[in-house]
């Protein structure tokens, strides 16, 4: 007998035995083990039987025997690629589990040899971290040895596969599992120029991570992809977010800016930092940041460029952190779900809630109810040009309606935060060039988040030409973006155009307002019952005076961009209406917006009256199909009255051409009389409809009037 | 000394009883003052056997006996005795005075105290006079062992089946006692008659012990100084033989008992059997790191031979098949542990007249001898938790060339023994 042939008899009994008598099979090859020490199948069979009953500490110690004493034996490396697989993913079945146990009975060296090993074994490079990130966390030692050069591997498949975005699986196993390791480790020396690019790349990708859009089709992907514009974000699944090459629990990223300051803390520490005593939080960061600024001119050499190092990498990050959490309360779905609950978008617009007031046609008046003399049409629009702005907006009021949106004060908050560490940054010639190469690497201008933000930072500061050109390319960003969507959705997409108008008009470019603004209302759908106003917003228009240079806040929803609409429309025309020179077509438009809102528009209404009677006649033709407000009809039939003062009114279309044609014939202006008396009775029956509806078609069908009513 | 008698004699037999445990108490303890092995005397043997085991002697006196209540009360008193004795030179002088046999009359009530005395500390769990109990079985002819088993197996197994329980707790209480009674017991039923086979309840007990902690057979052993001889006639020094002696006539044994046995029973022997090969690898690192490879015979040949010939080779059924290769594999690790010293030479003669049984075959001829150029060094591992850190080249493999007589293939898992010594 060979010894082959007596080791494949004592093998083949124990299989015999396994099942029914699992121990006499043990017991047959225990003796065999001690007759032929150095055959494999015999341990082989050892392991399978105990890995088999999913026994942890006897399994183990039987691997750790075929792995000293068999080491080129590839069944023992399958064995140990299947245990070294179940440790790097998360599966929780029971048996991967086991597997688990399995590693963990052996000894700490090896373990190591074996991660090694495999590691060595292994070609796919995400595979091949993960392995050694089992290692380096398992044993801290080998950190300084393998820590960076993993770094640097990772970064390098980065590079060499061209992703298009930071979020991906290469700078996600990077920065937030070998990172972490490399720099918490205090062997480890890491020049400062070192440990600043890994701060970039960490921020990018937290960043990126963050601002990633919500789930998205394919085609949306794509088609901004196509724009070149690169998404903040890879989108890929809103609520289970898989980054590509990774599994899902290692996809997930938890507390992304809490885990970017820790970075930025140790990065801190091993830089030497000004005053860095670990404050914990982004907004104490800019404050230090501000206080640190001062110094900066007195500074020079390795001081000078290491402070400001300081400064721009921590003011940035404020600043992206801040933008962030306005721009996801602003425009909600471009983080989210389209159809994430509870969430509306707003928007950033001129406060037009004092536009029924008289005071801006009135300089310096005190009671809104006081009639005076009108004011001249030169009067100021309520801003100026880009240069003086409004002091750059300083101390300007944004209005919201705090019972809509619950975190507003958090949101106006991180909206100055924001802008604060974005004014910092551009405070000196070093720190804006510094920051602008960190914006070119990181291409933040294809961010559609950043540039919301910085529109609206500007809207603020008051730089309404720069505005202007900011919107239209936030336009062409949104164009391709459009396709069918829900009303809201599409309104959602408006947002450039209504904020474009919103501008215009603040330039005092009323008819381009107009203009932006018709092309908005023509896609909303008008309200089915009249919204009403807020006590709050009430109050503010009663109580406050401003000069009109606040901002507000608007919901992007059909139910306010209307009001607004009409509000922009009727700010436009109320300065031409109640110039000196007569204009009765603007004075209709006037009294057509002004039964929105009513009562709250019938001061203007007295004096477009007033200012009708001053005439002593007035031609408005599209009365009769947009005046359906009862106390304004009455008003009218009373002027015709000799009590009223016989006013000459034309309301009638074609009525103007007939009195023209026919003055002396008494019969003819009988019938018109009668005409306008059975007008007005027909119109008082037309009260009770939507009045929404009403002034939505006036703006769709008289839209080529309006505009071209306007200079 | 013949005060004490004198005033002994005035008392009843139950105050004169604990008049002589006092006495030995006191007289113990100031020996022990002066000398670190005081002698158990004649005189004390006398007063002990005189007092309390009440033997009668010829000496004219007639001896008060107590009654059974009286005794009842004795033993309670030489529990709490015991328990509460705080040295425990006292206490194993004492139990000696008291219970090692002297080869006379008075042997017979000395053994049936002794029974009751241990019985009754299993049932209420008395700690110190389990120990004493075990220093006892380790010194005193197996004779006496073994029947202080018995009295233990008929009240705890056969009077009692329910309180099974109560002996089984003593591996917690002192894994001392439980071990030496393994030894006896497994000395006590060597399946020779069929009244000598272990019950049901017995064996899963003994089973149970064995596989949940195999070490517990060797704790004797590992407290034991390695050059203390054993008392001729004793137990030995592990149970081992004894449950080798099971695991091997088991299967011969079923066919001669009437009822049949149960799945459960056969499984149990498998297990034991298993049990047994795992005490031997134990026993294997054990040896090699106290560097006592090829001088201790913890298996001795001459009781395998003795084990070997009360095997009935007639029998060539199914029974013996399993019966040899659990004799084969016994042989086989036992050798390779260095439990067992002999030449395959000596397991061929040995085995000669038993039927053929393939394994036996294999292990009395011995591995076939590798190719020269085989690169397989046998790896040494015996502590698998050393600290991660490092890279340390494995061990060289242990030089066993210091027993050339033992060229078996040396295989030792790594065991290390937690407890040593014990106590």
């Amino acid at each position: 007998m060979s010894a082959q042939a007596d080791c494949e008899f004592l093998v083949k009994k124990a299989r015999e035995l396994v099942s029914e008598d699992p121990w006499a099979a043990k017991a047959w090859l225990i003796t065999a083990r001690t007759l032929y020490p150095s055959d494999f199948n015999i341990q082989y069979e050892m392991y399978t039987i105990e890995r088999n009953a999913e026994r942890t500490a006897s399994a183990g110690r039987l691997l750790y025997d075929m792995f000293v004493n068999f080491p080129d034996q590839p069944v023992v490396w399958r064995e140990i690629t299947v245990i070294t697989a179940a440790l790097r993913n998360d599966c929780q079945d029971k048996h991967a589990q086991f597997l688990r146990g399995l590693f963990e009975t052996l000894p700490g060296r090896v373990q190591c040899e074996m991660l090694l090993k495999a590691t060595e074994q292994c070609f796919n490079t995400v595979e091949k971290a993960e392995m050694l990130l089992l290692l380096l966390r398992r044993f801290p030692e080998s950190v300084v040895q393998h820590g960076v050069s993993l770094g640097e591997t990772l970064l390098e498949a980065e590079g060499i596969e061209d992703l298009d975005t930071p979020v991906n699986c290469f700078r996600k196993l990077f920065v937030c599992d070998v990172l972490p390791l490399i720099i918490n480790t205090p062997d480890m020396r890491l020049p400062p120029n070192l440990l600043y690019k890994y701060m970039h790349k960490a921020a990018e990708f937290y960043i990126g991570y963050v601002t990633r859009g919500p789930s998205a089709d394919g085609q949306l992907q794509g088609s901004q992809e196509g724009m070149g514009l690169k998404s903040p974000g890879a989108a890929r699944g809103s609520q289970r977010y898989v980054i590509d090459g990774l599994t899902e629990k290692s996809s997930l990223v938890s507390d992304p800016w809490e885990r970017l300051l820790d970075i930025l803390a140790v990065v801190g520490a091993r830089c030497e930092w000004q005053g860095d005593k670990g404050s914990r939080s982004y907004p104490e960061i800019l404050q230090r940041m501000k206080k640190l600024c001062r110094y900066l001119p007195g500074l020079e050499g390795e001081t000078l460029s290491r402070c400001r190092s300081q400064v721009v990498i921590c003011a940035a990050l404020v600043l992206f952190r801040s933008a962030y959490l306005y721009v996801s309360t602003v425009q909600p779905s471009l983080f989210q779900g389209l159809s994430s609950p509870g969430t509306m978008p707003w928007i950033l617009l001129e406060d037009l809630s004092s536009v029924y007031s008289e005071v801006d046609l009135e300089r310096s008046t005190k009671h809104a109810h006081k009639k005076c003399k009108l004011a001249d049409g030169r009067e100021k629009p309520m801003s100026s040009d880009d240069e003086d702005g409004l002091g750059k907006g300083r101390g300007r009021h944004i209005v919201v309606n705090k019972a809509d949106m619950p975190g507003w004060a958090e949101t106006l908050d991180s909206f100055r935060t924001a802008r604060e560490s974005w004014d910092l940054l551009h405070s000196h010639e070093a720190l804006e060039s510094e920051f602008n190469k960190i914006c070119s690497s990181w291409k933040t201008e294809t961010w559609l988040w950043l540039r919301i933000f910085l529109t609206d930072m500007i809207i603020y500061q008051g730089q309404y030409r720069k505005a202007l050109s900011s919107l239209h390319q936030m336009a062409s960003f949104q164009a391709p973006q459009q396709g069918p969507m829900s009303p809201q959705g599409s309104l959602e997409h408006q947002r450039a155009l209504i904020q474009l108008a919103s501008c215009h008009y603040a330039l005092g470019e009323y008819r381009m307002a107009c203009e932006k603004l018709l092309d908005v209302v023509s896609v909303l759908v008008p309200q089915t019952q009249d919204p009403c106003r807020t006590p709050e917003d009430q109050t503010r228009v009663r109580g406050k005076f401003r000069k009109g240079n606040d901002l507000r806040l608007l919901s992007c929803t059909g139910k306010a961009i209307m009001p607004f609409c009409l509000q922009l429309m009727l700010a436009c025309f109320k300065l031409r209406a109640f110039t000196d020179s007569r204009d009765d077509l603007a004075l209709g438009h006037v009294i057509v917006l002004l039964q929105h809102d009513w009562p709250l528009g019938e001061g203007l209404f007295l004096k477009a009256v007033d200012k009708i009677c001053q005439q002593g006649s007035f031609q408005y033709e599209n009365f009769f199909n947009y005046v359906t407000n009862i106390d304004m009809l009455e008003e009218f039939a009373y002027l015709r009255t000799n009590e009223g003062g016989r006013i000459q009114l034309e309301l009638l279309p074609n009525q103007g051409m007939l009195i023209k044609h026919h003055t002396v014939t008494r019969g003819i202006t009988k019938g018109v009389k009668e005409d306008f008396r059975l007008a007005m009775e027909r119109q008082v029956s037309r009260c009770g409809e939507n009045l929404m509806s009403v002034l939505h078609r006036f703006c769709i069908n008289e839209k080529i009037i309006l505009i071209q009513s306007l200079p | 000394m013949s005060d004490i008698r004198h005033s002994l004699l005035r008392r009843d037999a139950l105050s004169a009883a604990k008049e002589v445990l006092y006495h030995l108490d006191i007289y113990f303890s100031s020996q022990l003052q002066s000398t670190a092995l005081p002698i158990v005397d004649k005189a004390t043997i006398e007063l002990v056997e005189d007092f309390i085991f009440h033997v009668p002697k010829d000496r004219g006196v007639q001896l008060k006996r107590m009654s059974s209540l009286q005794e009842l009360q004795l033993l309670e008193i030489m529990c709490s005795y015991f328990q509460e004795q705080s040295k425990d030179a006292v206490r194993q002088l004492i139990f000696s005075a008291l219970f090692s046999p002297q080869g006379n009359k008075a042997d017979d009530s000395r053994m049936a105290m002794l029974g009751k005395l241990v019985s009754m500390a299993v049932a209420v769990c008395r700690v110190p006079i389990l120990e004493c109990a075990a220093s006892w079985l380790q010194r005193t002819h197996a004779l006496y062992c073994v029947r202080l088993a018995k009295v233990l197996v008929d009240d705890y197994c056969s009077l009692v089946p329910g309180s099974l329980q109560t002996l089984q707790h003593i591996y917690t209480a002192s894994p001392r006692f439980c071990c030496q009674f393994i030894t006896a017991v497994t000395a006590l039923y060597d399946f020779s008659s069929e009244d000598l086979i272990p019950s049901p309840g017995l064996l899963e007990m003994v089973v149970t012990w064995v596989v949940d902690d195999p070490r517990l057979t060797l704790i004797t052993f590992l407290n034991m100084p390695i050059s203390a001889s054993l008392p001729l006639g004793s137990l030995g020094v592990t149970p081992l033989l004894g449950l080798v002696r099971w695991c091997v006539k088991a299967p011969l044994a079923k066919r001669a008992k009437e009822s049949a046995p149960t799945a459960d029973t056969e499984s149990f022997y498998s297990k034991l059997h298993l049990g047994v090969l795992q005490i031997l690898l134990m026993l294997q690192v054990h040896l090699t790191e106290k560097n006592l490879f090829g001088r201790l015979e913890l298996l001795q040949f001459e009781h395998v031979v003795q084990l070997v010939e009360e095997l009935n080779p007639l029998n060539a059924s199914r029974e013996i098949e399993l019966s040899l290769n659990r004799l084969a594999q016994v042989l086989q690790v036992s050798l390779s542990a260095g439990a067992l010293l002999c030449t395959r030479e000596d397991l061929r003669s040995l085995c000669s007249r038993l039927p053929h049984n393939n394994l036996l075959q294999l292990v009395m001829s011995g591995p076939v001898q590798q190719p020269p150029h085989s690169p397989f060094q046998p790896g040494f591992y015996p502590h698998i938790h050393t600290p991660p850190l490092g890279y340390p080249p494995r061990p060289s493999p242990p030089a066993h060339n210091t027993h050339p007589s033992h060229p078996a293939p040396q295989f030792l898992p790594g065991m290390s023994f937690p407890y040593r010594p014990i106590r």
